[in-house]
């Protein structure tokens, strides 16, 4: 397949590279960027693990097409902290004990966000509404609902950091 | 335990957290090295066919394939590949002889059983590569059932035993006389249950990578919940001295069992040996519903004989276990589900326990979290309901009549050091409401209902097991220290545990501890995760290597102090004389001027300790479940759970509880919702996605109440137990048990579909016309 050339925006910076035009986004990342936070759970879009958010929306980077990512800005896991201060989804994750295997915890952080993006002051309901499609093994989501909770009230009280 | 402690028992943030938030931690699949290849396997299509010949030679060709291999390429050993090795199999009474699989097959066994690998420089590459393997195969008639797969005219899946059973097996803990025990009883009740093939389903695929070093060692990034036994498995099939296989364990996404035997390493390895290159086999989620080893599953007849008092009089099991297409892990399950069963909570003078273990043309059954426990109590746990309504006693009460005392034999032979499963059942009884709510009941068409399921298991697997691990701590001149072990994390929160006992022996902070961790060339021979053990063991381990490490700091403290270390104590990073706090000196201080002597007498202060399993400390639990069923649709809906859970002192209440929570969830699965189809006409798994596997996303848990019972067990670290195991062992039991409360039909096949329940009441519609409308 022919190569060609596409440019990026992903966590504020600017990428050029050659690829593949039929490489999903999850691969780009992963492959391509060294961005291994983003995670190969099923790549057939069934357990959320790739979620990343692609001009604000969470978006299932292995159904993606690398390509339709340029023009758009995207934001993983990795861009989520500022250099040591994690973000209050992250510092949440962490005191709630919503992390255990990890795995599909950028996932699961990264649909959070968009869900307090947009709405800072989610019910329970809405907040598992928003997680529905993030599978988790290990922690029975209890911890996870709590952490997503704790972060709107964080954001809330002006700890954002955008 | 007089001293207050400071950071054992406190909630904190597990020390790995952080980075799993950033998405810096690396698992297998994130690792990259130079020249690494992707290494991919040819699985046969088919149940069970003869492999007449394999061509590989237009695979070869293709450019960027660098090799091909089949059995005829590697070394041709047989070995349990789902275990560590023959150990768990002899305890059991099988031999190394029944050792009945290689890496690569010479005869297909199952959907998914891997016939051909190939190494390649890219993921596309290897993938057409697989497509151009030719094999001839000859398709045999396959069998999946166990009751089929035992009959003279079931086909014969290895050449080495008949009717397909690997093993038959009476329990050593079979005891007394059941025919008499039967007699003296008042009641007797019997049922027979089946279980499933329940999938691990970690959200992290199998992966692996394997590389040779220009000296000839192996090295495998592995996840394997037991990198020692693993690093001896796998030197066996190279036929390499153990010296020289190196296994490093980067975090893993979930284990549950599914990693507790070696699957995608054996693939790289045996690349890795052809190629000079490193490999890496990533499986795609498909072939880990197809190719990894799921849980065993039971098709078993429970007995149980009661005087009209409630007093156990006799259990007498028939089992017939379903293996797969080889032996992996099924013994070790059936004798963890023996054990349970006769064995258990209950106290009873007359048992026995038979079992068939039997080979089918599924997927091998391995390890799966309780592995045998959670089998064992959906058929015990419901007959003791069968049992209390007939006996006109108090399903809560029957139990507590019968429950062992500290002191007896848990069902390893060890008795018992600590017991606090009364106390379970009463706080979780008056928790729920049992009184008020186990009599009503309403004749809407959602009927609700509570039941109680208890469980206990084993906490490490001594003495039927290997069951030691070893801790290294060695400290840092600036008072910090090196936990050098395998915590092998996972997901227990192994590293936060072991680090709050560290630091709390040590009297320092959580931060002062860093965690090196996950390689057989540098740690202590650890047993690895198995059996709720970790804690426990290797919790003790590390108690006292911190110990140690504790008496030589003391020691030339005690020295520069100008005092005797017996005067000694340590608390936030100091060393101070007890009775005069103020004279004191930091941890810094002395390892400081240990390290960097100039008095012939410089030591970096460090200890060991290899701690060996030798008491029974068992953790216990009572679950209590509020169902609502939709008597329209069939639809069990869990408005409740309570989980009163014995587990000793917990060192980080948060982990115990996340544990607790996942494995709730996975027992709900395991219940209600995770149903493995096998197609009659083809022997694949049809349900080999998150998509028609259905593991409880966030919309199907309900309120999960936790009432932790703290009784200090004797033995284990700050008197700890172990529990990883026991939330997904009596939550389908006690989620049965409501059904039958709310609506007095009985499902005694998992999983509960809301088909089953539509059947169970047409079905008991029939039975009783004029009684349609009551319980």
């Amino acid at each position: 397949m022919q190569k060609q050339t596409a440019k990026f925006l992903i966590n504020g910076k600017s990428y050029e590279l050659v690829i593949e035009p039929n490489i999903t986004l999850l691969e780009l990342l992963r492959e391509e960027l060294g961005l291994t936070g983003t995670k190969y759970g099923c790549g057939i879009g069934q357990c959320g693990s790739c979620t990343v958010l692609v001009d604000c929306k969470p978006t299932l980077s292995c159904l993606t097409l690398a390509v339709t990512g340029q023009n758009r800005s995207i934001l993983t896991i990795e861009g989520l902290s500022e250099g040591n201060i994690l973000h209050p989804i992250q510092k949440a994750f962490v005191d709630h004990g919503a992390i255990q295997c990890g795995f599909c915890t950028p996932g699961m952080i990264m649909t959070a966000k968009a869900l307090l993006d947009k709405n800072y002051l989610p019910t329970k309901e809405e907040v598992k509404v928003a997680l529905s499609g993030n599978l988790c093994r290990c922690t029975g989501y209890v911890k996870i609902i709590d952490a997503v909770l704790a972060a709107a009230e964080m954001i809330r009280k002006g700890d954002k950091l955008e | 335990m007089s001293r207050e402690l400071s950071v054992v028992g406190k909630r904190l943030p597990r020390v790995d957290a952080v980075e799993k938030a950033t998405g810096i931690a690396n698992f297998t699949g994130d690792i990259k090295l130079p020249n690494l290849l992707v290494g991919k396997v040819l699985r046969s299509p088919y149940p069970h066919a003869k492999i007449v010949k394999i061509d590989t030679s237009k695979a070869k060709d293709l450019p960027g394939v660098e090799t091909v291999i089949t059995l005829q390429d590697i070394v041709p050993r047989k070995a349990f590949l789902g275990s560590y090795g023959e150990l768990p199999i002899i305890a059991y009474g099988a031999q190394p002889h029944l050792a009945d699989q290689y890496i690569l097959t010479n005869k297909a066994r199952f959907v998914g059983d891997p016939i051909a690998a190939v190494a390649a420089t890219s993921e596309s590459v290897a993938r057409e590569a697989l497509g151009l393997i030719e094999v001839q195969y000859e398709k045999l008639p396959a069998v999946y059932d166990v009751e089929e797969a035992i009959k003279p005219d079931a086909p014969k899946i290895h050449d080495h035993c008949d009717n397909n059973i690997a093993m038959h097996w009476i329990s050593p803990l079979s005891k007394g006389d059941v025919e008499r025990g039967f007699k003296e009883a008042d009641c007797i009740v019997e049922e027979t249950f089946r279980t499933t093939k329940q999938v691990h389903c970690h959200i992290e695929p199998a992966a692996a990578i394997a590389s040779f070093d220009v000296l000839g060692r192996l090295i495998v990034w592995s996840q394997c919940q037991q990198p020692h036994p693993a690093r001896r498995q796998l030197a066996y099939l190279l036929d390499l001295p153990v010296g020289k296989v190196r296994v490093i364990t980067p975090f893993v996404g979930g284990s549950f069992g599914g990693r507790n035997g070696l699957n995608p390493e054996l693939i790289a390895v045996a690349l890795a040996k052809v190629v000079s290159r490193p490999v890496k086999v990533e499986y795609t989620k498909e072939e880990d519903f197809h190719a990894v080893n799921n849980r065993s599953a039971f098709v078993y007849t429970a007995k149980l004989g009661f005087k009209k008092d409630g007093r156990l009089t006799a259990i007498r099991i028939k089992a017939l276990v379903n293996s797969g297409a080889y032996l992996c892990r099924t013994t070790t399950a059936t004798s963890v589900f023996m054990g349970n069963c006769l064995e258990g909570a209950y106290r009873c003078p007359n048992k026995l326990g038979e079992a068939n273990i039997v080979y089918t043309n599924l997927t091998p059954s391995g390890s799966c979290r309780g592995m045998g426990n959670p089998e064992a109590m959906w058929g015990i746990e419901q007959l003791v309901d069968i049992a209390a309504e007939k006996l006109g006693i108090d399903a809560v009460e029957l139990r507590l009549k019968n429950l062992k005392e500290i002191g007896e034999p848990s069902y390893v032979g060890l008795p018992i050091e600590s017991l606090a499963l009364r106390d379970c059942i009463k706080l979780g009884a008056e928790k729920i409401g049992w009184s008020e709510k186990r009599v009503k009941k309403s004749k809407e068409t959602k009927r609700r209902g509570i039941g109680v399921a208890i469980m206990t298991h084993n906490c490490g697997a001594q003495p039927i097991l290997v069951a030691h691990s070893g801790a290294y701590i060695k400290l840092n001149e600036d008072g910090s220290i090196n936990l050098i072990a395998h915590p092998d994390e996972a997901g227990t929160g192994m590293w936060g545990t072991s680090a709050q006992i560290a630091a709390e022996e040590l009297g320092i902070n959580i931060e002062d501890v860093h965690i090196t961790y996950g390689d057989t060339d540098t740690t202590m021979f650890d047993i690895g995760s198995i059996a709720s053990g970790k804690s426990y063991i290797f919790g003790n381990a590390v108690k006292g290597a911190a110990r140690e490490v504790k008496r030589q700091l003391l020691e030339r403290a005690a020295k520069m102090l100008g005092t005797s270390p017996y005067d000694l104590d340590i608390k936030d990073r100091r060393i101070y004389v007890k009775v005069a706090p103020k004279k004191a000196i930091s941890i810094a201080e002395v390892a400081h001027d240990a390290i960097y002597d100039l008095n012939m007498e410089g030591i970096d202060i460090a200890g060991t300790c290899s701690y060996q399993g030798t008491t029974a400390s068992p953790p216990n639990q009572a679950v209590f479940a509020e169902v609502e069923i939709d008597l329209e649709i069939g639809r069990v809906n869990i408005l409740r759970l309570v989980i009163a859970n014995d587990c000793g002192i917990m060192i980080n209440p948060m982990t115990v509880e996340g544990q607790l929570e996942g494995g709730a969830a996975m027992g709900i699965g395991y219940c209600l919702y995770e149903n493995p189809i096998i197609s009659k006409e083809t022997g694949k798994l049809i349900t080999d996605s998150f998509e028609t596997y259905k593991i409880p996303s966030v919309l199907d848990m309900p309120e999960v109440e936790i009432i932790p019972v703290e009784e200090p067990d004797p033995i284990g670290p700050y008197g700890n137990k172990g529990v990883g195991e026991s939330a997904s062992v009596a939550m389908a039991p006690a989620i049965a048990n409501g059904v039958y409360d709310a609506i007095g039909v009985r499902v005694t096949e998992l999983p509960i579909t809301p088909e089953k329940v539509i059947a169970a009441l047409e079905a008991k519609q029939k039975r009783k016309p004029e009684q349609s409308n009551t319980r």
